[in-house]
């Protein structure tokens, strides 16, 4: 995986001596988000929601959006590549768990301010 | 005995007396009454009150009371038509009956004042009632003690905060998504605060990861978002401390090697603390940036002791 992100390539996160990442800086937050969209997008077109937690998910995504994974894990750091594929996972959960609240008659009701909300 | 006796021998005197007292009276009230019922049909005139002192004065005073309320009437009348020349005025004045649009218009901001001021003080003793709840009697519920070092690597303690009030976060350089949002959403407040109470509220990160945010990286880290927020980091049992104080849960992992990739899991909520250090309201990320900065000025104006706006400047 080293090699994704290895220091001589410029436009990945930067290293410092000891190997570790340095801290990402408004440019290389925005490149990481954007090649994180594009991998997204690209699990989205070929129906693949896990691309990370289950062998199966990872092949998949592996033969259909390899290209973009590259990418993806070039511009941001390898802790953030896993964040960001299982949030992926979570947020498609917690979207149906509400979506089946919501069928089932529930109510999801956002916390409100406590005070000073009167406009 | 003789004495009861005695009494009411007085009494059944007494009584003979006055119904004897009484009699040369009654009859000429009676003799009045008959010629008042035959002399009414004649006419109703002064001559009635003259025939007897009970009716005589009943009748005057009726006449009398007749008598102011016609002129009562007329001058009332006079006065009022003496303003108004013609009847089409005097129709457009009694047109609406009382209600006109001076009345309305007086009417309504009466009404809109209360309404108001209602509003806001059932805010401002919400708010109150907050910030009292939240200062602890002894020791402060969140908050306290701490000593790290600021991003230009100076000793920062809680003794720093007072004077003003100050906006505490807990995150880290190298958090993927929500800390970025949440300082910029930060710098947002701290300007829209700015703007409506001056500069008395600093914002503060406190690093969850020390490992490896140095003073310099979170200079350089913060410096993006925006240059006033302090940036603290400081020895590993310091910031572990002062999360602990903040009731701020976070978790390093346990073994970290050095070069080593890993997230920090921390919770993440903006504390406002008062001039005099004590917490007052944890803000959450349901805040946008409008609403918290609303709520943050509204306790700033709240607060009525001297603030140190130059302490920083």
């Amino acid at each position: 995986m080293g090699w994704f992100s290895s220091s001589t390539d410029d436009s990945g996160p930067k290293k410092t001596a000891d190997g570790a990442f340095v801290a990402p800086t408004k440019t290389t937050r925005q490149k990481c988000y954007e090649s994180r969209d594009a991998f997204f997008e690209c699990l989205d077109r070929n129906n693949i929601l896990d691309s990370i937690n289950t062998k199966k998910g990872r092949d998949e995504a592996a033969k259909a959006c390899g290209q973009a994974d590259q990418v993806f894990e070039k511009n941001c750091a390898h802790s953030w590549v896993e964040y960001f594929k299982k949030q992926r996972v979570v947020n498609y959960q917690k979207e149906q768990t509400i979506k089946k609240i919501e069928a089932e008659g529930g109510e999801i009701i956002a916390p409100q301010l406590p005070v000073g909300n009167s406009k | 005995m003789s004495s009861t006796s005695n009494c009411v021998a007085g009494a059944t005197r007494a009584l003979k007396a006055s119904p004897a007292l009484r009699l040369p009276v009654q009859t000429p009230a009676r003799r009045t009454f008959a010629s008042i019922n035959s002399s009414k049909a004649t006419s109703a005139s002064p001559t009635i009150a003259a025939s007897g002192p009970q009716c005589a004065f009943k009748a005057g005073n009726n006449a009398l009371e007749g008598a102011r309320r016609t002129q009562l009437r007329t001058f009332s009348s006079s006065s009022s038509r003496r303003a108004l020349k013609t009847i089409e005025q005097v129709r457009a004045r009694n047109k609406g009956g009382p209600f006109n649009l001076t009345a309305a218009i007086l009417f309504v901001a009466a009404g809109g004042g209360l309404y108001t001021y209602f509003t806001y003080e059932k805010a401002r003793m919400a708010r109150q009632r907050i910030a009292n709840q939240n200062k602890g009697i002894g020791k402060p519920k969140v908050g306290g003690p701490f000593d790290l070092v600021d991003q230009d690597g100076k000793q920062f303690t809680h003794e720093d905060l007072l004077g003003r009030y100050s906006l505490i976060y807990f995150g880290f350089s190298h958090c993927p998504d929500i800390c970025p949002d949440e300082l910029d959403k930060m710098a947002l407040m701290y300007e829209k605060v700015k703007e409506k109470c001056g500069d008395v509220l600093v914002p503060i990160m406190i690093t969850c990861d020390p490992a490896r945010d140095t003073p310099e990286v979170l200079k350089e880290y913060l410096a993006e978002f925006h240059p006033a927020i302090v940036g603290l980091t400081g020895m590993y049992d310091n910031v572990k401390n002062t999360a602990k104080e903040y009731r701020v849960y976070f978790s390093t992992p346990p073994t970290v090697k050095p070069g080593q990739d890993y997230l920090v899991d921390h919770s993440i909520y903006f504390y406002l603390m008062d001039p005099e250090g004590d917490f007052i309201e944890a803000i959450g990320r349901n805040f946008t940036a409008d609403q918290a900065a609303k709520v943050i000025s509204d306790h700033i104006k709240d607060w009525e002791k001297p603030l140190k706006k130059d302490r920083w400047a």
